[in-house]
């Protein structure tokens, strides 16, 4: 018998009563004093959430803010990889992977923001996998109508069938391994902005 | 009410006085009280180190002096005591007159906060107070929310004594960690327990307090072991000395 | 001592204990992340109703779990992803070296699994010639230092700082007496880069695995395991039947708890879905039981199964943090360790490290009744004649004298006075563990039945 239906055959004898799938139904968290405007409250909440992730959230610009810090950027010499049209790198995505690896800035665009977490929703189904974590700092942008209240909504708001991967980012890589010290900047990306377009 | 006392074997033969004090206070409340005879043990010891054939005949015996005993409540003034009790009852005899004992049961503080709560208190205690709130009595018991849970907060203990005049209650940090006793764990784990003890009596001595207040006894007995190895400005009082106090 | 003797928890935690002012700094810092883990539960007015359906998603999936693992495989295939099943660690460990003998890799990047812990992986794939990094810190920290990993989420946190700069000093030349952890991270990243740059294969464990996606969810902090899977051809995802979920909503309700019970962070910083192979590369995933089926076989042990390791049950249990993850005869520490690791405890003892003291249980963000599980854990110890501390000798004399009023009030009576009148200092020795750590209690004057018949009946 192979191993696959020896495992089988042993669930057959499991004693846990058979329990229905329960009903995932949570309402957001209504946050007191921003309910006026749920888009401007949900910025709030992400933007909060997104700092304590360690990350940081650019409301004020948009698109050209950001191509004008990416212009300067370039201008003190840092390697820049750009995803975002409209947002000019000085590099292009290598056909091997690993030649990223001294990449200072990469930008891309997120597809879901959380506001209860900070976290971005990201796939790269043109790019290497690698992009968002081999790089030293990372800038994502968001669209202010893809926030979502939380991780409930979020999973309604991603079509998962058409991703083969993709990641919820919050904030930038960090590590409290020594000491329970936090240390931003583990293995992937030291820092990340936000901006929102 | 009419009332029959359960009184585990650790207040029975090493604090006597907890179980003074809770038959006093029961008959100022003007309860009629009683005591079944033939009480030991709960089997507790044996239950918690998985030797359950071990603590059939004590628990049965146990049982047996409740079955048939005309009264309304059976209150028992050691919350880990009464947990293994109905544990114990229902894992050894499932027969209607043992579920009939078993609804009765109840723990002091429970009693007095659900049952037949106390309507005012004669006599002031001027004291500072930091309540040991120990783990079966929270965690088993429901005598209030564990630190843990994020459920709407409450307090049964805190809301007994909250009647009594000048009662100043505070809690040690840490505030329902547990105190090391564990039963046989104090043997077994002596360093582990010792120093959990130890953590206890520190953490409460630091609140200021005079004493140390819980309606566990066995906690309680291990506190106080700890607290005058330690030589800490502070004593431990059962919860029912306290009531019994400020009647 | 026998062999046994020095494997015991008490024996080991006896040896921890020596050193006080370790055991208040490990203590401390564990302490600090059940604080946070209180202040991010908090945040959430819905934590108990998520708490709730955590429990309620693990039983429902383990309930069906045949049908989920044929679901998730089968997703798995179409999505090309290779399926491999191992009923134990030695075939689990077969098939990760016959995976990369096959592709001829000499270098392994891993992340954080503790199923190829459970399944000793690393000293088998050394033995045939590959060499393993573990990538995420705390792992390289006591791979360097070879030890084992001391806590489930936070593997050497019982190493000081200066320790670590000790370790790094010697083995990645970082400078002698340096002991900053922003310079030692930033050193062990430029290392580590070096790993995930020159590495042929990648292995991860797994959060959570989706049924009705064949996909694999992994979540990490540092980055540690997308850095390694994504970048050599081959990947590898290691996983326990425990961690199916039915689908992407019930993901969702995990991974809300998951960061916010472990350390008090909202989310991971990554919580990467991955469902196909890498383009060009191959995706593997191998599906473990190593025990698993046989504690379903019992309905209590089964619920140690909806765990998803957050390791929360750890921080707040107040034996572990006194006692260090060294002291637990099993891989894993603290009260799951006991839980799923009892079975596997040829000291006998893990399962009375514990006060019963239920506060895990109150953590847990899946609900798993740990102290009933570990007082389960002491009964089938019992019933199979294998008790420690002596038990098996003298409890039934304990259940003897409970069970014979005469003998017991006989003996207490003597106890109480000897307690009154003996000096204290004499009768210490006889009290063994209890008078090594606390006063003996005073001696009452009577039993409170002695004292009711004089005061009640004969009045």
């Amino acid at each position: 018998m192979s191993s696959k239906h020896t495992i089988l055959a042993a669930l057959k004898q499991s004693a846990v009563v058979t329990a229905p799938k329960p009903l995932i139904n949570i309402e957001p968290i209504s946050v007191s004093g921003l309910n006026e405007s749920n888009e401007l409250s949900l910025v709030e909440q992400f933007a909060t959430n997104l700092s304590t992730v360690a990350g940081k959230l650019i409301t004020q610009g948009g698109k050209s803010a950001l191509a004008e810090h990416i212009q300067s950027l370039i201008e003190q010499d840092k390697s820049v990889l750009s995803f975002v049209a409209g947002v000019t790198g000085n590099r292009q995505s290598p056909d091997r992977a690993h030649e990223m690896h001294d990449v200072d800035f990469t930008v891309l665009e997120g597809q879901v923001a959380v506001a209860e977490n900070g976290a971005i929703w990201v796939t790269l189904p043109e790019q290497h996998r690698v992009t968002p974590f081999i790089c030293e700092n990372l800038i994502i942008t968001i669209k202010r109508d893809t926030i979502v209240a939380n991780m409930h909504q979020a999973m309604k708001a991603i079509d998962f069938n058409a991703c083969e991967f993709g990641v919820f980012i919050a904030g930038p890589s960090k590590t409290a391994d020594i000491e329970q010290a936090l240390v931003v900047g583990a293995h992937g990306a030291c820092s990340l902005d936000v901006y929102l377009i | 009410m009419k009332i029959a006392l359960f009184i585990p074997c650790l207040v029975n033969q090493m604090m006597p006085e907890v179980g003074i004090a809770t038959l006093e206070l029961l008959e100022k409340l003007g309860h009629q009280v009683i005591l079944p005879k033939g009480q030991t043990c709960c089997g507790q010891p044996m239950t918690n180190s998985g030797c359950f054939n071990e603590a059939r005949a004590t628990t049965l015996k146990l049982l047996n002096s409740f079955k048939g005993v005309e009264c309304d409540a059976i209150v028992c003034p050691a919350a880990s005591c009464l947990v293994a009790a109905k544990e114990n009852f229902h894992e050894f005899d499932d027969s209607d007159e043992a579920q009939a004992v078993i609804r009765k049961l109840y723990e002091l503080t429970e009693f007095l906060h659900d049952v037949a709560p106390i309507a005012s208190f004669n006599k002031a205690i001027n004291s500072k107070v930091s309540l040991q709130m120990s783990c079966h009595g929270i965690r088993m018991l429901s005598l209030a929310t564990p630190s843990e849970s994020m459920d709407t907060p409450f307090n049964k203990v805190e809301a007994v004594l909250s009647g009594i005049e000048g009662l100043n209650i505070v809690y040690p940090q840490k505030r329902d960690e547990c105190c090391g006793f564990g039963g046989t764990f104090a043997l077994d784990e002596g360093a582990i327990s010792g120093k959990m003890g130890k953590d206890k009596a520190h953490a409460h001595a630091d609140t200021g307090a005079e004493f140390i207040v819980g309606f566990d006894p066995s906690c309680l007995l291990h506190i106080d072991g700890t607290v005058r190895r330690q030589q800490l400005p502070i004593a431990t009082r059962h919860i029912a000395q306290i009531i019994n106090m400020a009647l | 001592m026998t062999q046994t003797q020095t494997k015991t928890h008490a024996y080991k935690a006896d040896i921890f204990c020596q050193d006080e002012s370790r055991v208040d700094w490990h203590s401390k810092a564990l302490w600090t992340l059940r604080e946070k883990r209180d202040r991010a539960a908090k945040q959430l007015p819905e934590w108990e109703q998520l708490r709730t359906l955590g429990s309620q998603i693990k039983l429902h999936t383990l309930s069906n779990l045949g049908q989920y693992l044929e679901t998730f495989e089968a997703n798995c295939l179409a999505n090309g992803i290779q399926v491999h099943w191992a009923k134990d660690a030695t075939e689990h460990n077969q098939i990760a070296y016959d995976i990369l003998s096959r592709h001829k890799v000499k270098k392994l990047v891993k992340s954080k699994s503790m199923l190829t812990e459970e399944c000793h992986m690393n000293p088998y794939l050394e033995q045939r010639g590959i060499e393993v990094i573990d990538t995420d810190l705390g792992e390289r920290i006591i791979q360097l230092a070879k030890q084992p990993p001391s806590h489930i989420v936070v593997p050497a946190i019982h190493m000081k700082k200066e320790e670590v700069g000790e370790l790094f000093h010697e083995k990645i030349n970082t400078q002698a007496g340096a002991s900053d952890p922003t310079y030692l991270t930033r050193a062990a990243r430029a290392h580590l880069r070096e790993q995930f740059l020159s590495a042929d294969a990648a292995m991860t464990g797994v959060n959570m695995a989706v049924a009705d996606q064949g996909a694999v969810i992994v979540c990490t902090n540092e980055g540690n395991a997308d850095m390694g899977a994504n970048l050599p051809g081959v990947q590898i995802h290691s996983m326990g039947i425990d961690k199916l979920v039915p689908d992407m909503d019930s993901a969702a309700v995990i991974l809300r708890t998951l960061a916010r019970n472990a350390t008090g962070q909202p989310i991971t910083t990554y919580s990467s879905i991955y469902k196909a192979p890498k383009s060009g590369g191959e995706m593997h995933v191998i599906i473990v039981d190593n025990g698993r089926s046989d504690m379903l076989q019992d309905n209590i042990l089964a619920e140690s199964l909806k765990c998803i390791r957050c390791g929360g049950c750890l921080n707040t249990c107040p034996v572990y943090r006194r006692s260090g993850g060294f002291s637990y005869n099993y891989t894993i520490p603290g009260p799951i360790g006991i839980a799923v690791g009892a079975s596997d405890d040829d000291s006998n003892s893990i399962p009375w490290a514990c006060t019963l003291c239920g506060s895990c249980s109150y953590v847990c963000p899946t609900k798993v009744p740990l102290d009933k599980i570990i007082a389960r854990h002491r009964r089938l110890k019992a019933e199979q004649g294998q008790l420690p501390y002596g038990k098996r000798h003298y409890m039934p004399l304990v259940g003897k004298l409970m069970a014979n009023e005469t003998a017991l009030n006989c003996s207490m009576s003597i106890a109480r006075t000897s307690l009154k009148i003996l000096p204290h200092s004499l009768l210490k020795p006889f009290a063994g563990a209890w008078g090594k750590y606390r006063e003996l209690p005073a001696g009452a004057d009577s039993s409170f039945e002695a004292w009711f018949k004089r005061n009640r009946e004969q009045k």
